[in-house]
This record gives structure tokens, sequence and C-alpha cells, in this order.
């Protein structure tokens, strides 16, 4: 077992499911919540909040090239069998090469890139969204069967096409305060207990 | 679409029937019937914040709940190393079966270890919604503590079981794809291909 080498081990492959657990656990657990038409848009931003804690954690323990990238592909999966529309697995994708290539950049251990990283990663959740935009009609036309022409009047008047920048840079904000979020909750708690 | 739906939402049914998980089977199907009907009968005849309540409530379980359930027999019937196998046959990357099989196992130990820290915050008298962050914090940070540690033991034991070798792996599992497979895996494509025709506007 050589521990210098840069590529994936059995190990962190462990490590990446384990967090992968938490994270999509505690994702779940926010998202449950979204049943009152407003806070499913404001999901993203108290979702990344929330999961800022577990998640600077993990880049704690991340040290190798695509570990990110496996989380969020994996999320993207779970999201797609969830049934929120193939468009998250594109985005959980892309935000986890760009977070991975972030951290690469940043060695692992530069505390300004993860933060960065994390707030690019916390993107990956717009992929929700955007079946509500790019194929705005029959969404809605489908929604109605299950949530009532009620539900889907709110929804509508919540998310004119503007919203959806609004959306994208609250995912990006939330990811950032969730990174401090989780900075502050590791250095109170981790480092002292001598987890990290 | 209205026949779809409740056809494709029986397969987990009579899946964990055959499976003899009688009790999930007939509480998953009591779910989905009251919210299919709560949706069919009751809601057209709302209006307001009621119909709003009735649609969010209703549609989470009757849009949610058969993938669920369906992710509910898979986890409950398949066994790590079964699942393992099945993804190896699959020609799929250990890069995303080791972490997806870890997961699997940790979903229950999470639930487990939350609800130990919900009994152990509530004797301490910390309990209340009433202020946010703190519950945040010591219910999320023992969780995170207790589950790393859990989890480095499993790496630990895993490892001593040579999940890390190059070598291929052998098993005893029996998998293979056999005629039920096959009557799902029909039965969803035909229903598949209905529903991207109605897309297309064609039935």
């Amino acid at each position: 077992m050589n521990q210098q080498s840069s590529k994936l081990q059995a190990k962190d492959l462990i490590t990446v499911g384990i967090f992968t657990a938490i994270y999509f656990v505690i994702f779940l657990a926010c998202a449950m919540l979204g049943f009152i038409p407003i806070f499913l848009l404001a999901m993203t931003f108290y979702g990344p909040v929330i999961t800022g804690i577990p998640f600077m954690l993990y880049l704690t323990k991340a040290k190798k090239f695509g570990m990110v990238t496996i989380t969020a592909v994996i999320c993207g999966i779970l999201m797609f069998v969830f049934g929120m529309g193939y468009f998250t697995m594109i985005t959980a994708l892309i935000c986890g090469l760009a977070a991975d290539f972030i951290l690469k950049a940043g060695d692992y251990s530069s505390k300004k890139n993860t933060t960065l990283a994390y707030a690019v990663y916390s993107v990956w959740f717009i992929g929700n969204y955007i079946p509500l935009y790019l194929t705005r009609e029959s969404y809605f036309a489908s929604l109605v069967s299950g949530y009532g022409q009620e539900y889907v009047d709110t929804l509508r008047a919540y998310t004119p096409g503007w919203m959806f920048l609004v959306l994208l840079a609250a995912c990006f904000i939330g990811g950032l305060i969730g990174a401090a979020l989780g900075k502050a909750v590791l250095k109170k708690h981790f480092v002292r207990a001598g987890i990290v | 679409m209205t026949v779809i739906h409740p056809i494709l939402a029986l397969v987990p049914f009579v899946l964990l029937l055959f499976s003899r998980r009688v009790k999930a089977a007939v509480c998953y199907m009591i779910a989905y019937a009251a919210a299919y009907s709560m949706i069919s009968f009751v809601m057209p005849a709302t209006s307001g914040i009621i119909s709003i309540l009735i649609g969010a409530t209703a549609g989470i379980i009757y849009r949610m709940m058969p993938s669920l359930i369906t992710g509910y027999f898979v986890v409950n019937t398949t066994k790590v190393s079964e699942f393992n196998a099945a993804m190896e046959h699959m020609h799929v990357s250990t890069k995303i079966t080791i972490p997806m099989s870890v997961m699997f196992r940790f979903f229950p130990t999470i639930k487990e270890e939350s609800s130990a820290i919900k009994d152990a915050m509530h004797m301490r008298g910390i309990s209340s919604l009433r202020n946010p962050m703190e519950m945040l914090e010591y219910r999320l940070v023992p969780l995170l503590m207790s589950v790393v540690k859990i989890g480095e033991e499993l790496s630990i034991s895993a490892l001593t079981r040579g999940l890390s070798v190059d070598i291929k792996r052998t098993n005893i599992c029996k998998i293979g794809f056999h005629f039920p497979d096959l009557v799902c895996f029909l039965l969803c494509i035909v229903c598949w291909i209905c529903f991207v025709l109605h897309m297309g506007g064609i039935v």
C-alpha cells in the first residue's frame, strides 16, 4: 500500500462512500422541507449552508483527484433515481470536476481553494431546477397530475425567468457561507477532538 | 399518463410481495392509494391554501413513494456482495461501486446513530427548534464524529478482507438475468415507450 500514490485506492473509495452517505442524508433532510412551495426555492440557499459542515470535514480527508467528482456523480445518479430529471447528472459531473480542479490547484490544502471549491460544488443542485426553465410547459403540465393546479400556479408565480440566475447565485453564496460555517465548526469541534 | 403511473407503482408492490415483505408492501399500497384518491377526488373539490397543502403532501407521496419503495426493495433484498458481483458483471467501475456499496451499508447506521443522539440530547433538554443553530450543532457534530469513527473501522475491516488487491475477485453469489427479470424489464420498457409517445403528443 503506497500512501503517496495519487491514484484512488480502495481506502479512498470507502471514504468517498461514507461522506457521500452523510452528505446525502443531511441534504435529503433539508430537501424534505421542499413541500412548501417557497422552501423549494429557498433550498438552494439553506441546503448548501447546512451541508457545508459535513462537506468541509470531507475535504480534510479528500486529498486525491476524483473523490469530489465521484461524490457529485453519485449524488446526481441518486437525484435521477428520485425523479428529479437527468439534467442533475450533467450539472453534478461538471460542478464536481470543476471543484476537483480547484482543489488540485490549491494542492488540497489551500483554505481559499476549499471554500471556492465547495461553493462551485454546491451549484450542482441547480440541475434540479433546469426542467423548470428549459422544458417549462411540459414540466408544469407533468406536475399538475401530482401536485394540483394551485401548487403549480404558485410555483409558476415564484419562478419568472430571471429567478434562475438568483437561484444560481443563491447556490454559490450559500456554498460560501456553508464553507465558512463548516470551517468554524471544524475548528471548534473536530480539530480539538482529533478527528481531523 | 393516468394509467401508466399506477401500473409502474404496482411493480415495487409485487416485488415486495414476492420477497415476503408483506407488511411493507401493504403499507406502501395503502399510502399510495390514499394519495392517489386524494389527488383525483378530493383535490378538484378544494381551492386556495387547502388545495396547495393537499397537493404538496399527497403529491410528494404520489410522485416519490414508488421510487423510494423501489430503492427500499433494492437495499433490503440485495446483499452488498451480490450488488458488487452484479455491478462487476455489468462492467461498472469499482470507483462507483465501492462508494455505492459503502453508502448502502451506511444509511441504516446513520439512522441508528441519529436516533441515539436524538435521545441523548433530549435527556439534556436540547430538543426544541427554538434555537436552530444550537440544534444543528448539537445534533450534527456528534453524528459526524460517530459516523466518521465507524467509517474508519469499516475501512480497516474491508482492507483486511482484501478489498484493495488488484486481482479479479471471485464470489459465490448466484446472480444472472432470468425470466422474472425479463418480465420486469419488458414491462418497464413498454411503459417508458408509452410515456415518450405521450410526451411527443402521439398517444
